[in-house]
């Protein structure tokens, strides 16, 4: 297992490298690149995950017992596709001469999403707690 | 107030029996979508040493779509999987030179890890929405990224290869790659939250699909195209955006066909009058959208052999529009050649509207839509 270990991670090494290379040496905006890159980073590590950590805290301090794991599957799923429906809910690449380009109605559907996602927390935690 | 330590952390679910089990599915989601972006990278290009093929008429659509699908999916398992991590990010540094050092490089690994896999599924979600918050270029810069991402990807993996091993080899309550303090029991089991993220996945690739799967339009309610638009398909670039006026598609238009010093001038109604034919080939976009499509127009061979250019040759495709990056186009030789390679006149039964290239463009089987040329100027075989 050790020498495929090491042609993995060297080929790794080498796939990165050139990527690297791409990123430096062609004609891009490096400054903005560099900006993205960490940025996603210190947004995800400093801001998401601190929100996560709180939100969680709180929620499993106020919810009742039989709430707890619906709700927190509830919140993965809901959380993250909300997270995704960030570009199409602000329809911030929306253009007037294009009506075919985010053409749906984006915050009625995310409404459909999150009262399923509601209505399968609250019937899965008051089975839960009815089984008790 | 101290900054937290890995103590702090006392979820068991945190745990590495968690994080290989999600992190194979992510895997296997960034493996897919690095293959198909490499694709689409390489149908792209101008050049194509190995000839990129004209069969299926669909392959390109399924890539794409699975590329759009796969990345999609692939947020909320990253999300997961940073989640059980987290805690290892305030670990405290080694000591003695040698193990700082090696220390400082596996962090210096995940680090650049997770910068190119955040920024890959960030600008791949902005750019599927058409917005750009940034001043480099998408295509150069998700290209690189993608090299960088699958690179340190496969060094992580080889990093920690007996520990993922171990993990998915053994029981999902397993502890034996546990931190100490990671004891405390939550509301969710173990393969309650592998199964929680796998279930987020699966809604985000539902949630999306839709644009690519006509029958899952109605439950895709976050993708980027309802499917509808002018003669039942949807634009990318309006005419206006192109800057196609009136002039420029009036009764001054000409189709302009040119072998070395051989050319012809072909009207709307040259065209016309010339065989038409018909066939059904999808438009899928880099953006991860599709529609099938049926066309009616000229072969392009046959145009091509209207001023005797030899076959398998690459073709120098010209717009109307006056600027950008698609005003000039290659059709290589291998699908100028292809019997389903049309100049398109009409769509679904009707002229082609203004916005799908009034009065002619090009539709070519197993080809990304941004290069399938609107508004043809036109058609030239250097000599």
């Amino acid at each position: 297992m050790t020498r495929w270990r090491w042609v993995l991670g060297v080929a790794g090494g080498l796939a990165a490298a050139y990527g690297g290379w791409l990123a430096v040496s062609r004609g891009h905006d490096h400054l903005d690149l560099a900006v993205w890159l960490a940025g996603g980073v210190l947004l995800h590590d400093g801001v998401l995950a601190g929100t996560v950590l709180v939100l969680g805290a709180v929620l499993l301090r106020v919810l009742p017992r039989a709430a707890k794991a619906p709700a927190a599957v509830g919140a993965v799923v809901l959380g993250s596709l909300t997270l995704l429906a960030v570009p199409v809910l602000g329809r911030f690449g929306a253009r007037a001469d294009n009506p075919t380009l985010l053409d749906r109605g984006y915050w009625a559907g995310w409404l459909v999403l999150a009262g399923l996602t509601v209505a399968g927390v609250v019937t899965a935690s008051l089975l839960r707690s009815r089984r008790r | 107030m101290r900054p937290p330590a890995p103590e702090d952390f006392r979820s068991r679910l945190r745990s590495a029996a968690v994080t290989a089990r999600v992190g194979l599915w992510l895997g296997i989601c960034f493996g897919i979508a690095f293959v198909t972006g490499l694709i689409s990278h390489y149908a792209q290009n101008v050049d194509h040493p190995v000839p990129f093929p004209t069969w299926p008429a669909w392959g390109y659509r399924v890539t794409q779509g699975l590329h759009v699908v796969t990345g999609t999916a692939a947020v909320p398992l990253l999300l997961v999987k940073l989640w059980t991590v987290y805690p290892l990010l305030f670990r405290r540094p080694e000591r003695g030179v040698r193990r700082l050092l090696l220390d400082a490089l596996e962090r210096g690994s995940i680090a650049v890890l997770v910068a190119s896999a955040v920024f890959q599924l960030a600008t791949g979600v902005l750019n599927t929405a058409q917005w750009y918050p940034w001043d480099f270029s998408f295509r150069a810069s998700h290209y690189a990224l993608a090299w960088v991402a699958i690179g340190s990807l496969a060094v992580h993996v080889a990093v920690k290869l007996p520990i993922i091993r171990r993990a998915l080899t053994s029981d999902i309550e397993s502890t034996v790659d546990d931190r100490p303090t990671a004891t405390e029991p939550s509301a969710l089991s173990r393969r309650g939250l592998v199964r929680t993220a796998l279930l987020a996945s699966g809604v985000a690739a539902l949630a999306v699909a839709g644009g690519t799967v006509p029958w899952l339009r109605r439950v895709s309610v976050l993708a980027v195209r309802s499917g509808e638009g002018p003669q039942g398909v949807p634009i990318n670039k309006s005419a206006a955006a192109a800057h196609i006026t009136d002039e420029l598609v009036g009764p001054a238009y000409r189709l302009e066909v040119v072998y070395a010093d051989r050319n012809v001038s072909l009207t709307r109604e040259d065209l016309q009058a010339m065989e038409q034919r018909t066939q059904s080939l999808p438009i899928a976009c880099v953006e991860g959208w599709s529609a099938g499509a049926e066309w009616r127009g000229v072969r392009v061979r046959d145009l091509l052999d209207l001023v005797g250019a030899p076959r398998s040759r690459d073709v120098d495709v010209y717009s109307l529009q006056p600027s950008g990056p698609y005003r000039h186009t290659v059709l290589q030789g291998n699908f100028a050649d292809d019997d389903r390679t049309l100049v398109a006149l009409a769509l679904h039964g009707e002229p082609l509207s203004r916005d799908h290239g009034e009065p002619a463009r090009l539709i070519a089987p197993d080809r990304p839509g941004v290069l399938q040329t609107k508004w043809l100027a036109r058609l030239e075989v250097p000599a």
